[in-house]
């Protein structure tokens, strides 16, 4: 495989593991907090 | 307000101390590898630590929500990313030198090491940090770890050997040779730094650029070492030992006279490491003659020309 090609599928691969388990790390944390908040903000009864 | 204050504080220390932690590390780094003036140093690995940024304010952000098991998560992703990040930079850089160089041990395998710890912090960041199923998680760690491979291979196992005329294996003698020599530079300009005199200190890191460059001739070709001899065991050697002497002695006493006369010494030093590293130049210029007229020779033989 030529070195130009490898290096080009080793970053896309690092972007599509590392870039994406990150972003949706930062995407499950505000959207679980945005859902919790107002479990927690709703008055009982 | 008092919130966005909050929340700017909250993003903005963390941030500001990574920049300043990578900073410093590149500067150490800069000062360790001594690059020539002008180049920065390689940005080599530097998308690992930019690339799992977004974990870091995950985390932040479980902090100020008060979400433990998500801030936890996301920590120890951070966290391994971080350590990987470091590992695998100081890996690249290792191997760059191991490239460079025609006689070399096999470099600690920092690389492999590094990738193998970012694909575990993939791995942990998709499983506790974005809530993937475990079997999910660790094939984002195994991709993870064949993207690294793919992207910035492993470290090379094999020492780079060299035998001299005599068929003899002097690759430690070279290596020790050139680990002393190094030494050597590192101890002159640790003392420069309690010199204070700006044309001395200006002087001295002349000369130890030039001893820098002289080592990466060496570096390049060994064979080179037995006429470089002289200027490892005596000069360099020397130099250290009055660096080393007069940064000592100025701090309890300053003559004028001592001062001229370490001038008088640090330009007579300066002289002959310039004639040294000369010396080494033109010898490969002799080399690259003898070559060509060894060629030129063959080709009329043959008829060629």
């Amino acid at each position: 495989m030529p070195d130009f090609l490898r290096k080009l599928i080793g970053l896309l691969l690092i972007f599509a593991t590392v870039g994406v388990a990150s972003c949706q790390a930062l995407v499950a944390s505000c959207s679980s907090s945005s859902a919790s908040a107002p479990t927690v903000l709703t008055p009982r009864g | 307000m008092g919130r966005l204050l909050l929340w700017v504080g909250v993003v903005l220390v963390p941030l500001t101390t990574l920049i300043l932690l990578l900073k410093w590390k590149i500067e150490t780094m800069a000062e360790r590898y001594r690059l020539p003036s002008g180049q920065l140093p390689s940005a080599k690995g530097m998308l690992m630590f930019l690339l799992p940024l977004p974990v870091l304010f995950a985390a932040i952000t479980s902090l100020a929500r008060g979400q433990l098991l998500n801030l936890l998560g996301d920590a120890a992703g951070y966290g391994l990313f971080l350590g990987g990040a470091l590992l695998l930079r100081r890996g690249l850089l290792l191997a760059v030198d191991y490239d460079r160089r025609r006689v070399a041990k096999a470099p600690l395998p920092f690389k492999t090491l590094g990738c193998g710890v970012i694909a575990l912090a993939t791995g942990v960041t998709a499983w506790l940090g974005a809530g993937q199923n475990p079997l999910v998680a660790v094939a984002f760690g195994l991709a993870a770890l064949l993207g690294c491979y793919l992207s910035y291979g492993f470290d090379p196992r094999t020492a780079k050997r060299f035998t001299d005329r005599d068929g003899v294996d002097v690759t430690d003698r070279v290596l020790e040779a050139l680990t002393q020599a190094e030494n050597s530079i590192a101890a002159i300009e640790q003392a420069s730094r309690d010199i204070r005199n700006t044309e001395l200190n200006n002087r001295l890191r002349r000369i130890t650029a030039l001893a820098r460059q002289i080592l990466k001739l060496l570096e390049e070709d060994p064979r080179d070492l037995r006429r470089a001899r002289k200027f490892l065991n005596v000069y360099l050697d020397g130099a250290k030992q009055v660096v080393e002497g007069y940064a000592k002695t100025h701090a309890r006493v300053s003559t004028p006279e001592l001062e001229d006369n370490f001038r008088r010494v640090l330009s007579t030093i300066e002289d002959v490491f310039q004639e040294q590293q000369q010396k080494l130049l033109e010898t490969d210029v002799t080399d690259l003659d003898v070559q060509i007229e060894v060629l030129a020779t063959q080709l009329k033989r043959e008829g060629v020309v």
